[in-house]
């Protein structure tokens, strides 16, 4: 019964859900810690809709698992990391300009490199298992434990602690509320990103194959495009935007550590389930929910902070299975 | 009719050639080594071993059940294990003391909180797809290992929760001498829980012989068998994962008699347990219950003498510094090897034999 | 078996093909061939194959044995993608449209190259089937189920297409919209060779040449349409029409 009350005022519903989530903790929280709150929220949100999305897609179009993709993540924040104690002076510097040309050096580098990682694995690893959920997430696995290993052996087994570049760190106080100048960033990033995807997905003939092969891979194939390329062509796509949400996520919490990808990945799986999978939109939307709703809690019960999302997906999973959105929006 | 059918017949040949195979003999003399072991090898570290060897055997048959039989990917069997373990502990430890009851008590909230948890889960995510199964599994999983350590006050946290077994198994406890060695209370628990696992196993084995066993290896198979039941196929299967996760959950209580100690990380991890029963099911085979066995013994024994191993391979290549960091990190191999043994023998150690024998048996 | 020896060329070669779909082994041998200017029709019951050959010959299933052959090159080994770049056409029983996106970028998700000579095959598929103009910017999912049957033969021929397989394009269509069906396929046979699965006979009758009719998965009769249309005892036999029935179309 609850299932066919969604389905008619399914928009209205959402809407009407997602407000009263978010203007509920007004209830217990002063007005100008619940804008700080909702701005640290959303940057969260942001991050994970980097991971999220990539997960999405490589599973709405190639029908596979990705549970590699935290890996991919981590090794995203340590080139990252690697870059900047290469030119540690630019990140140090009081100017914007600076500040901007290292983070986007370390955002190219990290893409390509984690991209590049993402090809060999799916060629080599991912292909073999295709159709087989189960041998997927065994073999995504595996993959996940080499690749955080690797890291211990090139960086070492320790936590590393990162360095916001000079001028995007710090507050900006506005009228008594403190708004952190990267968690900003971090929205601005997400968002464009999103908008990037939604371009190109909509735009461009590539992205209307991809949409179409969310659909119906047999008959893209039938049509004449040649779908393995496409496969490990958004399977590296998914890796770089993993990789730029490690790197995000690690100036955000000024650390990077080998396992560091596990902990994301699981938000990432819950932020799909709430959204839906192989929809970007849903990503954002799941992950903003996530996000925000983490925030939220861990201010007022900081130890329900964790549980609070296993608890949206589950009942996510009770009354809309499948997830706010459908595949290919 | 009078008389057994010609199909009653034939199983009763095949009951009886069964113990007479070559590879029930090969059972037999296994159970005997591990029987033998405290009196052949009495130092505790072969003990421990062997005591290991056995706890995760059967552990790795209780996750096979869902795996190979149900074809369900769980990430939260270590979990289980570690709920068993730490209603033993509070029973005999920190919110009880230990006595013979408190133990059977122990044993029966171990085996009731993850029954009806196992239940939960299944139902509610079965429904949807079999890899929410999974997600879910490993953030539930992460979840116990945070709780657990968060809420110190009642878990012991991070510490973790320290206790005796009560009489005849505990440590201080003797019984005199037997063929030369001193049998404590430590021995009879190794033989108490070497039993158990015993029995536990056999249940496992029927399990999976029995018409409902049969109904999931079918639904397994055949995706479209499954489809023809409609929706009690994820009936069948939460039934199947509930009596996997139950017996994982006796068999963490078990292992916490053995330790005498519960801590999140040792009872509960993802990266611990988890990952070691993961490595153990894939070498020794999926969907044959004995592969545990095999996997467990072979993890266990290399991670024992891998101190070994590393100062001998420093030895021979005293230069490498390359392999020197790669040997010591070896999750690295174990990482590799598990996804080389996926690829080329998914049917671990068990399995290609079995299919061996088969192709055999063709010709 | 009646063997095709004609005068016109044969495009498409099926030999001795045999395809396992799990352990069913579904096809068990068949042979035809399609001759160019004609409509080769593929009949049969449910269950005898049809689809499968179609799906066959255009790589979405691996042959286990035998030869397929296309203007002299064998393709039974080849991949889907390349076989829809050779110049074969797919139209599914299921029609495969892309629900969500729109007439239009159905379209361009066909379109293999963009030049002037897709753009002129593009004006007349839109000619053809009006209703595609009418509904261009609006999504697929929203057509009527004639109107994606149409949008699906579109997208099969908009590219230089020589062979098309169409599978059972009726199913489901009312009688009016399978006369629209029929129009289009009798126009598009001038230009490409037609291979057509249906179970509708008053459908394969319009527009079929030669005929093939499948049972388990074997090719069981052959001839030409007209001969099948006379012969009301093979009809029943392998097609299941009863003499009352005939008066479907």
């Amino acid at each position: 019964m609850a299932e066919s009350i969604f389905r008619r005022w399914n928009q209205e519903l959402t809407m009407a859900g997602a407000g009263v989530l978010f203007l509920l903790p007004l209830l217990a929280i002063q007005p100008k810690t619940y804008l700080t709150l909702t701005i640290a929220g959303l940057a969260m949100g942001m991050l994970l809709f980097l991971v999220a999305s990539g997960v999405s897609i490589i599973f709405g179009l190639m029908d596979v698992l990705n549970f590699a993709h935290g890996a991919l993540f981590a090794w995203g924040a340590y080139v990252g990391f690697s870059v900047f104690q290469l030119l540690m002076k630019w990140v140090e510097a009081d100017s914007v300009l600076q500040n901007l040309a290292v983070f986007c050096i370390a955002m190219v580098a990290a893409m390509v490199a984690v991209g590049l990682l993402g090809i060999i694995l799916e060629r080599v690893v991912v292909r073999r298992v295709y159709g087989n959920h189960l041998f997927q997430i065994l073999i995504t696995f595996g993959a996940t434990i080499v690749l955080v290993e690797l890291i211990r052996v090139f960086w070492g087994p320790n936590d590393e602690v990162t360095t916001v570049p000079l001028t995007f760190s710090g507050n900006w106080d506005i009228m008594d509320v403190v708004i952190s100048r990267y968690r900003v960033i971090c929205i601005l990033l997400g968002a464009i990103v999103y908008a990037v995807i939604q371009l190109i997905l909509k735009k461009t003939k590539i992205g209307t194959i991809v949409r179409a092969g969310v659909e119906d891979r047999d008959m893209v194939q039938a049509m004449g495009h040649n779908i393995y390329l496409l496969f490990t062509g958004v399977f590296a796509v998914g890796a770089g935007l993993a990789a730029l949400g490690g790197l995000a996520m690690s100036i955000f919490s000024l650390q990077v550590y080998p396992d560091m990808g596990g902990t994301y990945l699981l938000f990432a799986f819950i932020v799909v389930i709430i959204g839906g999978l192989g929809s970007v939109t849903g990503s954002l939307v799941g992950a903003l929910i996530v996000g925000l709703s983490y925030n939220y809690v861990a201010y007022l019960v900081p130890w329900a902070a964790a549980g609070v999302n296993v608890l949206i997906m589950i009942i996510i999973l009770l009354i809309r299975p499948t997830g706010l959105f459908q595949a290919g929006k | 009719m009078s008389g057994p059918t010609p199909v009653q017949i034939f199983h009763m040949e095949e009951k009886r050639k069964q113990y007479r195979s070559g590879s029930f003999f090969l059972k037999i003399s296994l159970l005997a080594l591990f029987l033998l072991v405290p009196f052949l090898f009495p130092s505790f570290k072969t003990v421990d071993l062997a005591m290991q060897i056995i706890i995760f055997g059967a552990l790795v048959a209780s996750f096979d059940i869902l795996l190979g039989y149900t074809g369900i990917l769980s990430f939260g069997h270590g979990m289980f294990f570690g709920l068993g373990a730490y209603c033993m502990a509070f029973l005999i430890g920190k919110y009880g003391m230990p006595s013979y009851s408190n133990l059977i008590l122990g044993f029966v909230v171990a085996a009731t909180a993850s029954a009806v948890l196992a239940l939960l889960i299944s139902l509610l995510t079965l429904r949807v797809k079999a890899i929410f199964f999974s997600m879910i599994t490993l953030a539930i999983a992460e979840l116990a290992i945070v709780l657990t350590t968060k809420l110190s006050g009642l878990t012991g946290g991070e510490d973790g929760i320290s206790f005796s077994t009560p009489g005849i198994f505990s440590v201080s406890y003797s019984m005199g001498e037997f063929m030369g060695i001193e049998i404590t209370g430590k021995i009879i628990t190794y033989y108490f829980i070497l039993l158990s696992c015993l029995a536990l196993f056999v249940a496992m084995l029927r399990f999976t012989h029995s018409p409902l066993g049969r109904i999931l290896q079918a639904i397994r198979d055949n995706a479209q068998r499954a489809e023809a039941l409609g929706n009690k196929t994820f009936v069948y299967q939460s039934i199947s994962i509930t009596f996997g996760c139950v017996v994982a959950a006796l068999i963490g209580a078990l292992y916490a008699m053995w330790m005498e100690y519960v801590n999140p990380e040792s009872s509960l991890g993802v990266m611990t347990i988890m990952l070691d029963v993961l490595l153990m099911v894939i070498i020794g085979g999926m969907g044959t219950l004995y592969g545990g066995i095999i996997g467990a013994a072979f993890l266990k024994i290399t991670q024992t003498f891998l101190p070994d191993l590393q100062s001998l391979a420093k030895h021979l290549f005293p230069q490498s510094e390359l392999l020197h960091n790669i040997l010591e990190r070896w999750l690295l191999l174990f990482g590799i090897l598990f996804i080389l043994v996926v690829i080329f023998f998914p049917k671990g150690v068990i399995g290609s034999l079995q299919e061996y024998r088969i192709r055999k048996k063709k010709i | 078996m009646v063997e095709v020896q004609g005068v016109n060329e044969t495009i498409l070669k099926v030999e001795g093909v045999h395809t396992h779909i799990g352990q069913h082994h579904i096809l068990q041998g068949v042979s035809f061939a399609a001759k160019a200017d004609a409509v080769t029709v593929l009949l049969g019951r449910n269950g005898a194959g049809k689809s499968t050959t179609l799906k066959t010959v255009m790589g979405l299933l691996p042959a286990s044995k035998g030869k397929i052959t296309y203007m002299g090159k064998e393709i039974q080994k080849n991949k889907p993608f390349q076989i829809a770049r050779m110049g074969i056409g797919f139209v599914p029983e299921h029609m495969g449209i892309f629900s969500e996106l729109t007439v239009e970028e159905n379209m361009r998700v066909a379109m293999l190259v963009e030049d002037d000579a897709t753009a002129r095959r593009l004006e007349r598929v839109l000619d053809m089937f009006e209703a595609l103009r009418k509904f261009w910017k609006s999504k697929a999912g929203n057509l009527s189920g004639g109107q994606k049957q149409m949008l699906a033969i579109g997208r099969a021929i908009v590219n230089d297409t020589s062979l098309l397989l169409i599978d059972e394009p009726s199913k489901g269509l009312a009688p009016i919209i399978v006369d629209a069906v029929i129009e289009a396929i009798n126009q598009i046979k001038e230009h490409s060779v037609v291979v057509l699965v249906e179970q509708n006979f008053y459908m394969a009758s319009s527009v079929g040449d030669d005929f093939f009719i499948l049972d388990d998965g074997k090719v069981v009769q052959s001839g030409q349409v007209e001969e099948l249309v006379r012969n009301e005892e093979l009809q029943s036999r392998y097609l299941g029409i009863s003499k009352v029935e005939e008066s479907n179309g």
